[in-house]
């Protein structure tokens, strides 16, 4: 069951990903000129959304 | 199929070993895998910045001191200069410091048989503790000790939003601690159970090979060169996430450093 319940839980992260690799990969074609930048947020976010992900991960393993 | 039966098992075990055991001593007073390889990290870190020291010359040689001064110039630049801002220079040494700690911890975890002294829970709360009680001090200093609380709310709210949006201001103040360790903490824990699943995946597929080599069992074999190719990957992106995860930690103190000096929300 915790299985289950870990792959219902990343469905969110997996969105949220690729949200964030789609608003990037879109604002560097628009300018490319922002690509560090760009890179440098779409990192952060990335870091944010994975940690939810994997809070899942471990409370399935952990409980 | 007989591996995948045996993998439950195996991991069980693997999470077991994860836990902080005692190596030195009992819990309360003694060291566990964690804090001894804490204590590592912290001397391969000292006696990396103190040869950097000694063989920093006006122009720089080789490649050592040119790719420490490059990662202490990344910090300065992108991290203090790019979100704190203006008064960078004093928050420097504490920003590189947490950055240097973390990277050494997460890079000597990722050695096998080593274990990250920030996959430890009570380690990345530490530092994450650090990070709060600094922030608030450098808030409390620019603003006074009940300016700094008082600011919290934005001004030119009307009364009752402003009491509504300083409990929720506060709130999240309270959290950001929690979210910092918990999130460096699962990123380790979860890399290493990962990384070690995929071992053990491995390890479970080879083994009747090993005992006795027949066509039937080389044959079973080969499923363990895709797992270790896909262990392979992820050490891969280990070595990244060991990186980004420092870089994050540091981003985010900087950030919550630069909001606590800020003049008005």
């Amino acid at each position: 069951m915790g299985v289950i319940g870990y792959g219902l839980g990343v469905i969110g992260a997996g969105i949220a990903i690729g949200l964030a690799a789609f608003g990037a990969t879109s604002a560097m074609a628009r300018q490319p000129e922002i690509q560090g930048r760009a890179f440098t947020v779409f990192i952060l976010a990335s870091a944010f959304t994975e940690a939810l992900g994997l809070i899942g991960f471990v409370v399935t393993l952990i409980s | 199929m007989d591996a995948f039966g045996q993998l439950s098992d195996e991991i069980q075990h693997l999470v077991a070993e994860f836990s902080s055991a005692p190596v030195v001593g009992d819990l309360t007073v003694g060291l566990t895998q964690y804090s001894f390889w804490l204590l590592v990290a912290a001397a391969v870190f000292c006696i990396l910045i103190f040869v950097f020291l000694k063989r920093q010359t006006l122009v720089p040689h080789g490649m050592f001191v040119n790719g420490v001064e490059y990662i202490i110039e990344y910090v300065e630049n992108d991290v203090a200069k790019g979100v704190v801002g203006t008064n960078w220079k004093k928050h420097f040494p504490f920003l590189a410091t947490v950055f240097f700690f973390i990277l050494v911890n997460n890079f000597i975890g990722l050695i096998p048989g080593m274990k990250p002294g920030t996959g430890a829970i009570g380690c990345t709360a530490a530092l994450a503790l650090c990070s709060f009680v600094y922030f608030i001090y450098y808030g409390c200093k620019k603003h006074g000790f009940f300016g700094y609380w008082k600011s919290l709310a934005p001004a030119g709210v009307a009364f009752p939003m402003n009491v509504f949006v300083w409990v929720i201001e506060v709130f999240s103040l309270l959290l950001r601690p929690i979210t910092l360790a918990i999130r460096l903490f699962c990123n380790m824990f979860a890399g290493h159970i990962v990384m070690g699943s995929f071992s053990i995946m491995a390890a479970l597929f080879a083994e009747p090979m090993l005992e006795q080599a027949t066509a039937a069992t080389v044959a079973g074999a080969l499923p363990s060169i895709a797992w270790l190719l896909i262990l392979l990957i992820i050490y891969a992106v280990e070595l990244i996430v060991a990186f980004v995860q420092a870089y994050v930690f540091t981003v985010l103190s900087a950030v919550y450093i630069q909001i606590a000096e800020a003049d008005s929300h």
